[in-house]
């Protein structure tokens, strides 16, 4: 099948089970799980689930061209598949590179076919940018691994069938040595979720603990203690989907959504509006553009690397900065959350946690500075003792 | 079409940049800096002849390698990287795209020729003063009897050309160098690699060229924003290099500064704006190549992204260098000063904003 061939055929699938894309509406559409599992399995039947996965796993073995015509048609449409963009985009790209192939075979195609949710539990309260000093643990026993501990901002764990936990498995090693990741069943009797209430006033996130957990010998993924190039692999996957999933006419900080209520109002006349528009649209097409290059390098065979760093940090700082536009243009309207306005005053408000949100801005630079750029790293007193002896807190 | 570069253009870019470290390196470029020229003929005749540079926007059949406008990215980055002063953006862009997108087969047929072969330099006069950057119908220069009445202002190369293409309300006229009634007066300019002047004529004896001016200029401002952006960026990475290898070698408090955030943070900034307006250039290279709908409008995002980046970019390579960065011996300052000039030059900060307004229809 050719690419164009593939492109209609998605098209054809996406006009028969998907609704058009609308403004107005949450992508999601407000769908509920069971919608959105029905969704993904009809996308997994059509053959437009994991369009560039082996096929041994569920996957459909084809190439980046056909993802990005999946990604361009796809755009036009209102994609219920929110409970899925995890588990997909993080942990399963990570199953595949250190995965065995028991658990490839046993999590892959469940995921594509929308029977899995997965979530990804890094974060803990003690700790988000400096993610190895995590304090969950996991002790042998018989038969596996008992874990005991918490994590912070899961998302979607509250309906998610599996984690990928990160834990601390031998603390007499320095901190980046004694971490291991495990496949946990949420299911099991000592994991509780509860949900974490933000800024915003929504719930987006969960607090996640676990109470002697036990999990099986097979449950972790690379080897035991070598969970941080496993850790790192997955974050690196996170800030590419972070940063080049930015939908432009999903986004109410965007240009498109903006330029529409600006010529409502008329201030398309003010040369200083139309000035601030063009900013806009200059920075959020170059992040589109900077997304396409990335793309046509890794099919080319280049690595991304660390770059996925700059299109995150990218992605974070503009609602940041376009939070500051918007005030000088709607001006009061912001803070009356009027039913035009409140899209925009729930992106500032939510801007900031987007930015920390994979990692803050702060250890974005740290990562493009030391690692693109090849600048020296700055030691961390840290780096070389023993966990059980480092101090945590004041 | 592609955003990533061909193996041809790959090919392309190793040869101007082996030829501008052979034959241009900064040692050279200063020389020329310190002399009267404001670029040394002898490199632009050899950029020209033995890597085509000049002709490459120029079709077969007027001598030139009959390439694409994205080429000539290619070739503008390496030359940018160095600062290299050549008349390639007023002969190789401005004048030949005004050639070109104009209507007179007996103009291209005499002056593209010798552009192609580093002959003879071209360049538009067309800015009359920094509110009217694009003068075209606006124009306050008058043709009358078969001549031209009028000053222009920040004309690119003006001192060296063999040909201006002067734009009026009446189209554009076009006047050799010599001619009665012409007079070029070069600036004193900030930017030591760009020879600027003011041209006034005073009932100089010209050709009218056929074709429709206002829309030829128009597609000319796209290549400017295109070449200027292209120049800007490659200079902006060659500042981001420079600090970064600095920040490596220099101690303070026993370690290479490059450990501290507060310079490594400033660093992963330009990194991040640069890589976006990379991206940004390719795209609109790659617009204006398959002469796509949105070509003017990428170009105006290139260039507005590339111009105020290399601001930021070559100010912060001043400061992160510290002392040793606001000495003459150091380059940092020739990168701030083009930097500025070219954030200017051929529409400002606002001009370049209201074009992408323009374009977009808002």
């Amino acid at each position: 099948m050719s690419t164009e061939e593939f492109r209609a055929k998605a098209l054809a699938w996406l006009q028969q089970n998907a609704k058009p894309f609308d403004e107005t509406t949450p992508n999601s559409g407000g769908a509920t799980i069971e919608e959105s599992k029905a969704f993904q399995k009809g996308l997994w039947e059509a053959g437009l689930a994991g369009i560039t996965w082996p096929k041994e796993y569920g996957g459909q073995g084809l190439g980046t061209a056909e993802q990005l015509a999946f990604n361009e048609v796809a755009a036009d449409f209102r994609m219920p598949v929110g409970p899925f963009v995890i588990g997909l985009g993080m942990p399963a790209p990570v199953l595949l590179e250190f995965g065995t192939e028991e658990q490839k075979k046993r999590h892959i195609a469940p995921m594509l076919r929308g029977d899995e949710i997965w979530s990804q539990l890094f974060s803990e309260p003690s700790g988000g940018s400096d993610v190895a000093s995590l304090q969950t643990s996991a002790v042998r026993v018989e038969d596996g691994w008992l874990i005991n501990g918490q994590k912070v901002w899961t998302s979607g764990a509250q309906f998610s069938d599996f984690g990928a936990v990160l834990v601390r498995t031998d603390p007499s090693r320095p901190k980046h040595q004694g971490i291991t990741m495990f496949i946990v069943d949420l299911h099991h009797p000592g994991v509780t979720v509860r949900p974490l209430v933000v800024a915003t006033g929504d719930a987006p996130f969960n607090e996640v603990f676990f109470d002697d957990v036990h999990v099986p010998e097979d449950a972790v993924i690379g080897e035991v203690n070598n969970g941080w190039a496993v850790a790192v692999a997955m974050l690196r996957y996170e800030r590419v989907t972070i940063g080049t999933g930015v939908r432009a006419r999903a986004n109410p900080l965007g240009y498109d959504a903006l330029v529409e209520l600006v010529r409502a109002r008329g201030l398309d006349a003010d040369p200083s509006v139309r000035r601030t528009l063009a900013q806009v649209y200059a920075k959020e097409s170059a992040m589109r553009s900077y997304s396409a290059v990335l793309h046509q390098e890794a099919k080319a065979g280049v690595p991304i690397g660390a770059r996925g760093s700059a299109a995150k940090l990218a992605g974070a700082t503009f609602p940041l900065w376009v939070s500051d536009l918007v005030q000088e243009i709607f001006g009061e309207e912001i803070a009356l959350q009027t039913p035009d306005t409140l899209p925009i005053a729930r992106s500032i408000l939510a801007a900031p946690g987007g930015a920390t949100a994979g990692g803050s801005n702060e250890i974005q630079r740290n990562i493009i500075a030391e690692r693109v750029l090849g600048l020296p790293k700055d030691a961390g007193v840290d780096k070389n003792v023993p966990f059980n002896q480092l101090k945590l807190s004041k | 079409m592609t955003l990533i570069d061909t193996d041809d253009q790959r090919d392309l870019a190793s040869s101007v940049k082996r030829f501008v470290s052979g034959q241009a390196p900064m040692s050279a470029v200063r020389k020329t800096i310190a002399s009267e020229a404001s670029f040394d003929p002898d490199v632009w005749r050899r950029l020209s002849q033995e890597l085509g540079v000049a002709g490459l926007p120029i079709p077969e059949q007027y001598g030139g390698a009959g390439a694409s406008w994205s080429d000539l990215v290619v070739a503008l980055r390496e030359l940018g990287s160095g600062l290299v002063p050549t008349p390639v953006l007023a002969t190789s862009v401005l004048a030949t795209g005004t050639l070109l997108a104009l209507d007179d087969e007996e103009a291209r047929a005499t002056w593209l020729p010798r552009f192609a072969e580093g002959t003879a330099v071209g360049t538009l006069a067309v800015s009359e003063g920094a509110r009217r950057p694009w003068a075209v119908a606006d124009s306050t220069c008058v043709v009358e009897d078969g001549t031209v009445t009028g000053t222009k202002t920040a004309v690119l190369n003006a001192a060296e050309a063999d040909v201006l293409l002067v734009t009026t309300a009446s189209g554009v006229v076009l006047v050799e160098k010599g001619a009665a009634g012409l007079t070029i007066t070069p600036s004193d300019t900030l930017d030591l690699t760009r020879g600027i002047a003011t041209v006034t004529l005073e009932r100089t004896p010209g050709r009218l060229l056929a074709g429709d001016a206002a829309s030829a200029v128009d597609s000319v401002a796209d290549l400017a924003d295109l070449a200027l952006a292209s120049e800007q960026a490659a200079a902006t990475k060659a500042c981001l290099d420079m600090t970064t290898e600095y920040a490596k070698i220099r101690y303070s408090f026993g370690q290479p500064i490059g450990i501290y955030q507060g310079v490594k943070h400033p660093l992963a900034d330009i990194y991040t704006d640069w890589a976006l307006t990379d991206a940004a250039i390719r795209k609109a290279s790659e617009s204006l190549a398959e002469g796509s709908a949105t070509a003017s409008l990428d170009a105006a995002v290139a260039r507005h992204l590339a111009s105020s980046g290399y601001v930021e970019a070559a100010k912060q390579t001043m400061l992160l260098h510290g002392g040793i960065g606001f000495t003459w011996e150091h380059d940092a300052h020739l990168y701030y000063r083009n930097a500025i000039t070219g954030n200017v030059l051929l529409g400002g900060p606002s001009a370049q904003q209201d074009r992408i307004a323009q374009k977009l229809g808002v």
